[in-house]
């Protein structure tokens, strides 16, 4: 009896285990999991020596994404994958064209790859701004017009562009010429982790597939604690300001909006659907909002008194009165970039720290904001 | 003068204006004969459609009734550029701004017989010589137009319309705006290229007493009448009696002139 | 022909002028390379840096023969305008071809979140502006053409045109109202003109339109010459005034929607090179003016894009900023000096 059931257990087990075998040897046929969990617009597949990335929303609306190929020395490309961008990795130089790119280059240890930018002094942070002023980092025009020759000339191994649609010229004289433009779509995320998430994507261009996980994990377990503690109540939140005749309030479902939501708060807006902003009138705002409690992210407003100058209206919110209003803008670089705009994309845990700072105090006593002023 | 070839016939022409809607006629029954080595004047009151009969004799207009026939061809068959060898015309509105030379601007009646671009050979060149010395100008050739006096440029204007060698030359009322001198030199120049160089010239005109001296045939538009004839015989049969409407204004047969009572 | 022995030494100058511009052109940009790199690159050898032969045959070199390419084109364009509506304000935007071709532009680029799923696919292709563009074009084109076979008067045709203008321009405004900044900024940038980045396939295409642009311009010579003393004196000496006016509007939509598709709008241009043209020809003789045109408006684009770019660094100005700088200025002074004859 003992020796029948042992002897079913083995052959089931043998069996299994036929079944899985041929699965494991080849690399071509079988998809390894998509190793993202947040990110929408990112997929990354592991095989042996290669990578296989894919950026699926390049830009808002985008029906067909881009397949890179990132190819470790030594190892072949199959066949299959031959028609899409090949990248040889890890690289050695590289241009990248937005400030939320600066902070993955720095957290994986590779900034001082970074051969050029365009519009050098928007970038705040103090590692890379050593580099620029050192002359490593050349000034490669503006983000939406490359200079074209000084891009040929610098011939960097990649550059992590990023378009609001294909027809862009520059980019496509720079493919034409060999270089490889790899198309960074993770401004079109929303989620504040899946933001982050994109490290992954400079991680895996310097072969630092590890510990772009290993700083990702670590981002992902501060923000999930942080979120983790309940609140009693929850403050009334308001965002943005008045541009000429429009106050651009980020929708429900934007970056902004879905961080008030973690931090506990009330944002007096979040039910509405998208992840743009709704150009409201100031009546509209001063309606809903009048008694909000908070006032977030005043666009580029750095003082209470540059505020009622640009517009007095603005002291009749409540958050005003009781001077609760937190800007982004007044911590900058040394030449003028923002770090909010820069460094908040990757690292939310922060951001939802300071947020959390701001809506329930108690909860973190002696924290400094790391992005947010409150305005005087 | 009856030996001269006839350049332009028009038969039983009714000359005015149709539209969709209605028909206006300006005048009919009208009947001409213009010959070469001729210079005939048409003359008539204010509103009466030497205008319009002019417009119609040039190919503008279409004739609402008749016939009218251009060295022998039905001017309706002629298309634009066989027309502009057989006939150049010469106005008194003021040129479009421009930096054109006299004779550059003489040069530009070659343009029925030049090459697709305009280019001028030895012929061109020689017609506008001669056309330029039958108008006593060559002395301005390389003047710009703007800044010779108005009876010269008349003259120039007369060139161009030589140089483009037409048998039939109309003139919208060159007199006006000159002074006695000037309108006499004009009809004595226009007389002589008609007689000298067998051309056949029509012109309107508002002088009377000028026309009726210096010009071969005379052509009276009245709302009766249309006459055409020499001016002897035009006064013999007492044609300007009743050319305008004012009884206070007759023509005086022993004065040769009208006079205002 | 009237040739004199100034016009002459006039064009033998010229000709030089646009050739040494040429050459400076490509030799200068963000990127400093020696002159002797320059040359061994143009003459088939390979310069010091690779990086550097791809940058002077594969980028400087296209975008100098797309300014030339630019220049002459619109300059005709002007021409062919001042001449047909007798009026020395007209460019060759003035029916308001230009203002069709930023319409569709703007759709493309500020409208597409507004567009159904299946229209997105094509907003967001490669050659979306440069169809955009032309489609823009055409219809303002069609438009004009209607309009102009029915109408009689001339000035009537520029007046729509100009409508045409304010219409388009009016619709842009609000589709940059709803856009984003990205969106915006992409809109701003090709609206400010851009002579680089051209491939090509996409410069043969341009060569091949200009040229026919220009056969159809060259064969208006003579009726232009005839219509300097008015409609009337033209028609009496054979020209064929309907089918004339055609002709020009044609060549000059062939011109111009071509140029604003590949280069965006480029402005002042066509307005200021005939101008120049006649003050130094010091004719209306549409024989000379017709290559005099062509040479100042190839000088003149060679020499703006050669001062967009501030040698040395990596910022380049757009090439309108620099042809407004130029052509404002060169307006007033011909609006001052209103003399009858220079006044054409």
């Amino acid at each position: 009896m003992k020796n029948l059931f042992y002897l079913f257990i083995f052959t089931l087990l043998a069996v299994t285990s036929c079944k899985n075998e041929p699965a494991a040897t080849s690399v071509q046929t079988v998809k390894t999991a998509n190793s993202i969990k947040y990110a929408k617009g990112l997929q990354v597949y592991k095989y042996s020596g290669i990578t296989v990335v894919k950026v699926t929303q390049p830009w808002p609306d985008a029906t067909d994404g881009f397949t890179y190929v990132m190819q470790q020395k030594g190892t072949i490309v199959p066949d299959s994958l031959k028609k899409y961008t090949v990248v040889q990795v890890p690289l050695k130089s590289i241009v990248v064209t937005s400030t939320t790119h600066i902070p993955s280059l720095e957290m994986l240890g590779v900034e001082n790859t970074l051969t050029g930018f365009p519009g050098t002094d928007y970038i705040s942070s103090e590692k890379t701004r050593a580099l620029i002023n050192s002359g490593k980092v050349k000034e490669a025009g503006a983000s939406e017009s490359l200079n074209t020759e000084v891009m040929l000339d610098l011939n960097p191994d990649a550059v992590v562009a990023f378009s609001i649609n294909s027809s862009n010229k520059a980019l496509n004289t720079l493919e034409q010429s060999g270089m490889k433009v790899l198309y960074n779509g993770d401004w079109t995320e929303q989620s504040p982790l899946g933001k982050a998430e994109w490290i992954k994507f400079f991680g895996v261009l310097y072969g630092m597939d590890d510990k772009a996980n290993e700083l990702f994990s670590k981002i992902e377990k501060d923000y999930n604690d942080a979120l983790a503690q309940k609140v009693s109540n929850k403050p009334t939140a308001m965002a943005g300001a008045l541009y000429q005749d429009q106050w651009y309030m980020p929708q429900g479902g934007s970056w902004g909006a879905l961080f008030l939501k973690d931090a506990g708060a009330n944002y007096l807006w979040a039910d509405t659907e998208g992840t743009g902003s709704l150009g409201l009138s100031f009546e509209n705002v001063l309606d809903k909002a009048q008694n909000a409690d908070v006032w977030i992210g005043p666009s580029q407003f750095t003082s209470l008194k540059e505020m009622t100058d640009a517009n007095p209206h603005y002291s009749q919110f409540k958050s005003f009165k009781n001077k609760q209003v937190y800007s982004y803008s007044n911590k900058k670089g040394a030449t003028g970039g923002l770090i909010y705009f820069e460094l908040a994309p990757n690292r939310p845990d922060l951001v939802l720290k300071d947020l959390i700072s701001i809506f329930h105090p108690e909860m973190l006593p002696g924290y400094q904001l790391q992005f947010f002023e409150k305005l005087k | 003068m009856d030996t001269f070839k006839t350049v332009l016939s028009a038969q039983q022409v009714s000359i005015g204006y149709s539209s969709k809607k209605e028909i206006i006629t300006v005048a009919n029954n009208i009947n001409i004969n213009l010959k070469a080595n001729t210079l005939t004047a048409l003359i008539g009151a204010n509103g009466i459609g030497k205008s319009t009969l002019l417009r119609t004799l040039t190919g503008i207009q279409k004739p609402l009734a008749g016939i009218i026939t251009l060295n022998g061809k039905d001017l309706s068959s002629f298309t634009s550029a066989e027309l502009a060898q057989q006939l150049s015309i010469v106005l008194t509105e003021s040129l479009p701004p421009s930096n054109l030379t006299v004779f550059e601007l003489v040069a530009l009646g070659r343009q029925p017989y030049t090459n697709w671009v305009g280019s001028l050979f030895d012929d061109d060149l020689a017609k506008i010589d001669s056309a330029l010395q039958l108008t006593h100008i060559e002395h301005l050739s390389n003047k710009k137009h703007f800044e010779i006096s108005d009876g010269q440029l008349q003259k120039v204007l007369i060139a161009r319309a030589l140089a483009q060698d037409t048998p039939l030359i109309i003139l919208d009322e060159p007199t006006t705006h000159l002074d006695l001198l000037h309108k006499v030199n004009l009809l004595r120049l226009l007389k002589n290229l008609a007689h000298n160089a067998g051309k056949c010239i029509l012109y309107s005109t508002h002088d009377l007493d000028l026309a009726l001296q210096l010009s071969d045939e005379t052509i009276v538009m009245s709302k009766e009448n249309f006459v055409q004839d020499t001016p002897k015989n035009l006064i013999a049969n007492k044609v300007f009696d009743m050319l305008f409407d004012d009884p206070n204004i007759f023509f005086d047969e022993n004065k040769n002139g009208f006079v205002v009572r | 022909m009237h040739h004199t022995k100034r016009n002459s030494i006039l064009f033998t100058g010229l000709g030089i002028f646009l050739l040494v511009l040429f050459v400076l052109n490509i030799s200068l940009g963000s990127v400093k390379i020696p002159l002797q790199d320059v040359f061994t690159s143009l003459t088939g050898g390979n310069a010091s840096k690779p990086a550097w032969d791809y940058i002077i045959l594969n980028y400087r070199l296209p975008k100098a023969i797309t300014a030339m390419l630019v220049g002459m084109g619109l300059a005709m364009g002007g021409l062919l305008m001042q001449t047909l509506f007798r009026n020395p304000l007209a460019g060759p935007d003035v029916l308001g071809l230009s203002s069709g071709a930023s319409l569709g532009v703007a759709i493309v680029i500020l409208g597409s979140g507004l567009v159904p799923g299946i229209a997105a696919s094509f907003f967001l292709s490669s050659y979306s502006i440069v169809l955009a563009s032309t489609a823009g074009s055409f219809f303002v084109l069609l438009a004009v053409l209607a309009v102009a076979q029915r109408l009689r008067d001339t000035m009537a045709i520029l007046i729509i045109g100009l409508m045409f203008s304010s219409f388009t321009g009016a619709i842009v405004s609000v589709l940059t109202y709803f856009s984003t900044a990205e969106q915006l900024q992409k809109y701003t940038f090709w609206a400010l003109g851009s002579l680089g980045n051209l491939h090509w396939n996409n410069i043969a295409i341009l060569f091949v339109v200009i040229i026919i642009g220009l056969v159809l311009s060259a064969l208006c010579i003579k009726p232009l010459d005839a219509l300097l003393l008015g409609e009337r004196y033209a028609k009496s000496m054979g020209i064929n005034f309907k089918q004339t006016r055609f002709t020009i509007i044609l060549a000059t939509s062939l011109l111009t929607g071509c140029i604003t598709a590949f280069a965006g709008p480029v402005l002042f241009v066509g307005l200021v090179v005939p101008h120049m043209a006649k003050l130094l020809f010091k004719t209306s003789n549409h024989k000379i003016l017709f290559w005099a045109t062509l040479l100042i408006g190839g000088v003149l684009v060679l020499l703006c894009d050669i001062f967009t770019q501030l040698p040395g660094s990596a910022f380049v100005l757009p090439i309108n900023a620099i042809t407004s700088i130029i052509g404002a200025p060169v307006v007033v002074s011909l609006l001052i000096s209103k003399r009858k004859g220079i006044f054409n």
